[in-house]
């Protein structure tokens, strides 16, 4: 929305008033903006305008090769890049009835968990922000930044790794990467107990955070409310568990469920996930050297593969909720469409409009961080 | 338990003389339904079978047979399964229902599919802009728009030569390839 474009709306005289939130706003998570209508500080009516990161990537896969959309599909949600590739690449070998070797599927079982740690620790770090608390996202980052290192070393790359390709993943792990990532672990288990005290314990949060941004379970099955904001209104639901992919269903883990369905609830199931991830983790550490093989199936020359006709839907469990993909193909060497269904699109949109209303101008940026929205995935 | 009830939702919608049914795998279920019994196929899952959460709506262009192909993705939280429902309806004039009542979350699919392939849902209750809000071209995502094509006619290509790449280059320096010896 350019200025030049924007009329206000004429209104008889009243205490009511528009406030634009956003795009560049601290208390919004990304290139996003929030038009809100207020009485004093109550919200009486809430709008989402998304469009500023949207860079046409359905349409962009329309004209490039499929082995090249690899490199692109990750760009679409930054904190959480990974499932991006891994359910882009199953929908692939789907279609081609691919078999992809058991050790690629532990290895791409880490990355998943190593990214859904990372993304955990953005997002509790940009919570704490958000209620004045700048020590936590400190914390959050650096420790992120110290599984980013571990991501560099595996694949290359911090953020957008690039390491999973159709068939499998594109190498194996370096020597002693185990063992680096074990002693991670240890140390991201030894930080849990101050994340603790410094934040999930401390009454600064807790009280900032109780019934803020409320919502029932019945109202979340509504809305189309998915992941850890669906864990903390009390529904046990993980597509890790109740929908299989890879190797999940032979990996121990528990679902954490809350019962308040507020901000709080919210963050507590991360904090909880923080420790179920790095219970994955420490699984596929212990079942991985026992896993040999391969680590990519044969899969036919790149740059002239025709993928064979076909559609498929294919979903992941994100660190933000469910995240699908719609993928068609006419037989030809480019997809023929693609339709990606972030978990963000729910939450960002019509979720947080909802639980907006009615709250104050100070709880959307508690309301939007704590859902752990992602407009990119809005956007797309 | 979810088993028999999967067996017993399978029965049920095989008898069903207007639908193409088809098992993909234990958890995946195809239905090719006719649009106008699709909103009754979608209140009969929701209502009866507990397909409770609309995952998504696609659409496909398909321009040589003139249609769209609307797929709705329903899930079941208790029997752990998945329906994709397609139906086609025709391009002109790009008319169909809308199944808000329904799923409340069908109001930012509908609403992201009439922005990007120009398919009205009558009943839906905000058609406006949200992502292309200052887009007055035709629908993005339908195959007859040419990307290429639109950034050539709108934009012109600029050299990127400025005075101190020049001076560069003069001194022997600067950057070998050019843009237009790649294209």
């Amino acid at each position: 929305m350019r200025p030049e474009n924007y009329e206000a709306i004429k209104q008889p005289p009243s205490n009511e008033y528009e406030l634009n939130f956003g795009p560049n706003h601290p208390g919004i998570e990304g290139n996003y903006a929030f038009r809100v209508k207020l009485n004093g500080d109550e919200v009486l009516s809430a709008r989402a305008d998304a469009g500023y990161l949207h860079r046409g990537f359905e349409k962009l896969m329309e004209g490039r090769l499929w082995i090249q959309n690899i490199a692109l599909v990750p760009r679409i949600c930054v904190p959480d890049p990974v499932p991006m590739e891994v359910c882009y690449s199953l929908a692939i070998e789907e279609l081609c009835g691919l078999e992809i070797p058991e050790r690629a599927q532990w290895l791409r079982v880490m990355q998943l968990e190593m990214s859904r740690l990372a993304a955990h620790l953005f997002a509790f770090g940009g919570h704490a922000a958000t209620t004045g608390m700048y020590t936590p996202m400190f914390w959050g980052v650096a420790d992120r930044d110290l599984i980013l290192d571990r991501f560099e070393e595996l694949t290359g790359g911090r953020v957008y790794s690039i390491y999973n390709i159709p068939g499998g993943v594109r190498r194996d792990m370096p020597d002693g990467f185990l063992d680096r990532l074990d002693s991670l672990l240890d140390y991201l288990d030894s930080r849990l107990p101050d994340y603790d005290s410094l934040f999930f314990r401390n009454q600064v949060f807790i009280k900032r955070a109780r019934d803020v941004g409320a919502m029932t379970q019945e109202q979340a099955l509504k809305w189309g409310v998915t992941g850890p904001n669906l864990r903390a209104t009390g529904l046990a639901f993980d597509v890790r568990r109740d929908d299989p992919y890879l190797v999940y269903d032979k990996i121990d883990f528990d679902i954490v469920t809350q019962p308040g369905g507020d901000a709080l609830s919210r963050n507590l199931v991360r904090r909880a996930e923080l420790q179920q991830s790095i219970r994955i983790l420490r699984q596929v550490i212990k079942h991985l050297p026992s896993v040999k093989g391969a680590v990519r199936c044969p899969i036919p020359n790149p740059l002239a593969w025709n993928v064979p006709a076909g559609e498929t839907y294919t979903r992941v469990e994100s660190s933000k909720g469910e995240l699908a993909y719609y993928v068609v193909s006419n037989g030809g060497d480019k997809p023929y469409r693609v339709h990606v269904r972030g978990p963000s699109s729910m939450h960002a949109v019509q979720v947080l409009e909802k639980l907006a209303v009615g709250s104050r101008l100070e709880d959307i940026a508690q309301i939007m961080f704590s859902l752990d929205a992602c407009p990119p995935e809005v956007d797309r | 338990m979810s088993k028999e009830l999967n067996l017993w939702l399978d029965d049920l919608l095989q008898d069903i003389k207007i639908i193409k049914f088809k098992r993909k795998s234990s958890r995946r279920v195809r239905i090719d339904i006719a649009p106008e019994a699709l909103p009754a196929l979608l209140e009969l899952l929701q209502g009866r079978a507990s397909y409770v959460h609309l995952s998504a709506i696609s659409c496909v262009d398909w321009i040589e047979e003139d249609e769209f192909e609307l797929v709705y993705h329903v899930w079941s939280y208790e029997t752990n399964s998945l329906v994709s429902a397609h139906t086609r309806v025709p391009r002109d004039p790009g008319v169909y229902l809308s199944v808000y009542d329904l799923y409340t979350p069908a109001a930012f699919f509908e609403r992201d599919i009439h922005e990007m392939f120009g398919l009205y849902f009558e009943g839906s209750p905000d058609m406006e802009k949200f992502i292309l809000t200052e887009w007055n071209g035709p629908p993005p995502m339908r195959k007859d728009f040419d990307s290429e094509a639109f950034v050539n006619q709108t934009f012109s290509w600029e050299e990127y030569h400025p005075q101190w790449l020049k001076d560069i280059e003069a001194e022997g320096g600067g950057i070998t390839t050019r843009p237009e010896d790649v294209r």
